[in-house]
């Protein structure tokens, strides 16, 4: 019964959102005639849709932290250590894809086998990696009932000593050379779509696609599978989940740990990814945006990649304009995604509702 | 009889006292110690050999007290340190957690370059409180954006901060880089504070003091600290009374420390950056102290802290508060950034690539010493002691100084959960449950 209230709850489309639907449009129309001015009006349907195909590609690790995020709040457990797990998957897929590479060539196998099998198994290890921060957070935040936001920021902090030591040690210099990133690559029928294929389905990398997928695997397992429904009453009166035989601690422990491994996957992005380099301040606080992403999209899959793609937009287009403007001080744009973020935020907070146990260490009775 | 009964109150009362801040003391300091034992650890399994974690360790301690001007420069490492503490306790008392003091930073030595560039010719007296005065302001209207949307929409002030630090971070990057820039300089740096508005070093202090201006602004602020502390002492002294001594402390300062300063002065080391940012620091940690305990907005903000719900109706204005709160958090921080512009960096100005990470790592530090603004202070000093002396540790081990960030980390990690240490330890909880404030709030 309740599970079925749930999945009308889910699919029901209210009046509101259609006006917010109609809101954005228009907001993204005036974004692109502004943007389109910034520029000099160089941007065709060509410049239009390469745009589209870039911001999903920004968009993919402030998605992916937005769903780390969602994993964790829904069974009401605070994470804002998702920047810190990204920074270390980055760091151990950047590592891991070097020294396996070279381990791997130098046992005389083929460089271009070489590469593929270092590239999947680096971002394995991120993943595993990140899992490993999230453990932490788990324990201490479930376990030892620390406040949750303050076992957030451990986490980020340690990330920072650990990518930091490591990067100082091991990958500042005399890097052997590695095998570059993950190589892009169309879906075989979607591409075909006459306007959707190029913008969404062509020459993106794995993670990006990974992300569309679990965008619509997230949206399922919370809403339509026993274990979302646990989730959602872990998150909302653990109490009662227990009472009905819900192990809280379990599905906790679970969710922070998936929610671990989605961290993973945006941070392997920045190093498997966009670039084939690894600097301790690169994830530059897109975990917290993907928590603002979260936020705005009140903890829904569909609603936070709303988000992420706005975010993914507004950062390709402060790169664009600063390729199309050198005489922007390039500071300037590159500081929008950040006033867009606390725009967002702002604008939809008030609105959104957490969980009603959101943060809350469970003591069991 | 009664006297010899005052007396044992007084002795059981002096050992209740000194148990109870050994009790207070024994958290932080497990933690401490299972911090540097982690470190050890990590250095173990990465190098291999313990031998490297006594050297790494020897280093730490040699660099931060023993090298040439180890222990001055390790009380310069402290200053900002003791600034940005107190920001975050003051925060973390409200119920606020400003994780941005890192770009409220940034933005105090912003504000203080301009300040600093701007007036030129304004003598010491003057121009110093004034850039001083800019970084504060500064820091405090970084910090007072994201404490008003909290007021006003609720949007968590983890995110607003943090963001508000990048934009911080691209607007340091765009002011050293355009507006201020030193047009002579070959290096990307702003263009150097008038010597007017540098903080003093140690050693400069008779020089200085030749100027009667200068021996003024001393005599004031001598005055200031003997009016405090005879209020302190004497909290009922007649006005003249105090009006006297305050009086005859100026007029000592202004005539006999100029002269007495060039006789005798401990600190002739040109190379010493030891500057008087340091007793400012001490000031500041016990205006904190003042503010906190003391006055009527300190209590609001503890009881905001507290308890959010009963401070609402007992009708404190909760949205007033949390502007104000953020509003001096930020401005300390922004008086630390104002600091190592001033008194530390070598151009006195601000450079392109100028990383502090103070910030960051001011969140452990502030919550190891349970946002008591003595502890802070000590804090501080640990906390300066281990970033100066990284990297001799580095030098001399080859162990990367990053290593400290883990150990301050770990040390992060076990204040933050009490319960880890004593399970870690096999330790009994407090048989009495200590009901403290929750030091964060959720998104709701």
């Amino acid at each position: 019964m309740a599970v079925l209230a749930n999945k009308q709850r889910a699919i029901k489309i209210s009046s509101r959102q259609i006006l917010n639907a109609v809101f954005i449009g228009i907001g993204a129309v005036a974004v692109f005639l502004v943007f389109d001015a910034i520029i000099g009006g160089k941007c065709d349907s060509k410049c239009v849709i390469g745009t589209l195909n870039q911001a999903i590609r920004y968009a993919a690790p402030v998605a992916l932290a937005a769903y780390c995020g969602l994993m964790c709040e829904r069974a009401a457990v605070i994470n804002i250590g998702i920047e810190g797990m990204m920074l270390t998957a980055a760091m151990v897929g950047y590592g891991v894809n070097v020294y396996a590479f070279t381990w791997l060539k130098a046992g005389g196998m083929d460089p271009a086998l070489a590469g593929d099998a270092s590239r999947w198994l680096s971002l394995l290890l991120a993943i595993a990696a990140s899992g490993l921060m999230a453990l932490l957070h788990g324990v201490v935040s479930i376990r030892f009932k620390a406040d949750q936001i303050i076992s957030g920021t451990v986490i980020n902090i340690l990330a920072l000593g650990i990518t930091g030591y490591f990067y100082r040690q091991y990958l500042a210099q005399d890097i052997p050379p590695g095998p570059g990133t993950f190589a892009p690559f169309d879906i075989p029928l979607l591409a075909q779509i006459p306007i959707l294929g190029p913008i969404v389905f062509q020459g993106q990398k794995p993670i990006v696609y990974f992300m569309m997928i679990v965008t619509l695997l997230i949206h399922y397992v919370l809403f339509f599978t026993p274990w979302g429904l646990r989730t959602r009453a872990v998150g909302e009166n653990p109490r009662a989940a227990d009472t009905l035989g819900i192990n809280v601690f379990r599905v906790r422990y679970i969710n922070v740990l998936l929610g671990g491994a989605l961290a993973g996957f945006a941070g392997a992005w920045f190093t498997l990814e966009a670039v084939d380099v690894f600097n301790p301040q690169m994830t530059n606080g897109l975990g917290f945006i993907g928590l603002a992403a979260m936020i705005f999209g009140n903890w829904s899959p569909f609603g936070a990649l709303a988000g992420a793609l706005i975010f993914g937009l507004g950062n390709t287009i402060t790169t664009t304009i600063s390729i199309f403007r050198p005489d922007i001080p390039s500071q300037i744009p590159q500081m929008l995604p950040y006033v867009l973020t606390i725009l967002v935020l702002t604008g939809f907070v008030g609105r959104a509702i957490p969980p009603a146990a959101d943060g809350q260490p469970y003591e069991k009775q | 009889m009664s006297n010899l009964a005052a007396e044992r109150a007084a002795r059981t009362d002096g050992r209740a006292t000194l148990l109870r801040t050994l009790d207070v003391l024994s958290m932080p300091a497990l933690a401490m110690f299972l911090g540097f034992l982690g470190g050890a650890i990590i250095i173990w399994i990465t190098s291999g050999s313990l031998e490297t974690v006594g050297a790494a360790y020897a280093g730490l301690i040699n660099g931060a007290f023993f090298k040439q001007r180890g222990f001055s420069e390790t009380l310069v490492a402290m200053t900002p340190y003791v600034f940005l503490g107190l920001g975050l306790a003051i925060g973390f008392k409200a119920g606020l957690f400003n994780i941005g003091v890192e770009g409220q930073f940034y933005i105090g030595a912003i504000s203080a370059v301009w300040a600093g560039v701007a007036f030129p010719g304004l003598p010491a007296i003057i121009h110093l409180p004034l850039v001083i005065l800019a970084g504060a302001l500064g820091g405090a209207l970084w910090a007072g954006i994201p404490g008003f949307l909290k007021a006003r929409t609720g949007a968590h002030e983890v995110i607003t901060t943090m963001m508000m630090n990048y934009i911080a971070f691209r607007l340091a990057e765009f002011v050293v880089s355009l507006p201020l820039r030193d047009p002579l300089s070959t290096a990307v740096q702003t263009l150097r504070v008038s010597p007017n508005a540098e903080l003093w070093s140690l050693w400069q202090i008779p020089e200085r003091l030749a100027d009667p201006l200068n021996a003024l602004g001393v005599a004031l602020f001598c005055a200031l600290c003997a009016f405090v502390i005879v209020r302190w002492l004497a909290p009922h002294a007649r006005r003249v009374v105090v009006g006297g001594i305050v009086f005859a402390t100026g007029a000592i300062a202004f005539i006999a420390l100029p002269p007495l300063v060039k006789v005798w002065w401990l600190f002739d080391d040109q190379y010493d950056r030891l500057h008087i940012g340091i007793i400012l620091a001490l000031v500041a940690a016990a205006v904190v102290w003042w503010l906190m305990y003391k006055t009527t907005l300190g209590f609001e903000m503890r009881t905001v802290g507290a308890n959010p719900n009963a401070a609402r109706y007992a009708g404190i204005n909760i949205s007033r508060n949390i502007i104000v709160t953020m509003a001096i958090s930020g401005a300390l921080a922004g008086i630390a950034g104002t600091i190592e512009v001033l008194g530390v960096s070598i151009c006195r100005c601000l450079p392109l690539f100028f990383s502090s990470g103070y910030g960051f790592d001011s969140i452990a530090l502030a919550l190891l010493a349970k946002n008591n603004p003595i502890g802070i202070v000590g804090g501080a000093f640990l906390w300066g002691a281990m970033r100066n002396g990284a990297d001799l540790m580095e030098l001399n081990s080859g162990v990367s100084k990053y290593i400290i960030s883990l150990i301050q980390g770990l040390v992060l990690l076990f204040v933050a959960a009490p319960a880890v240490v004593r399970y870690l330890l096999r330790m009994r909880a407090p048989s009495k449950t200590e009901a403290e404030a929750p030091l964060t709030r959720g998104w709701g």
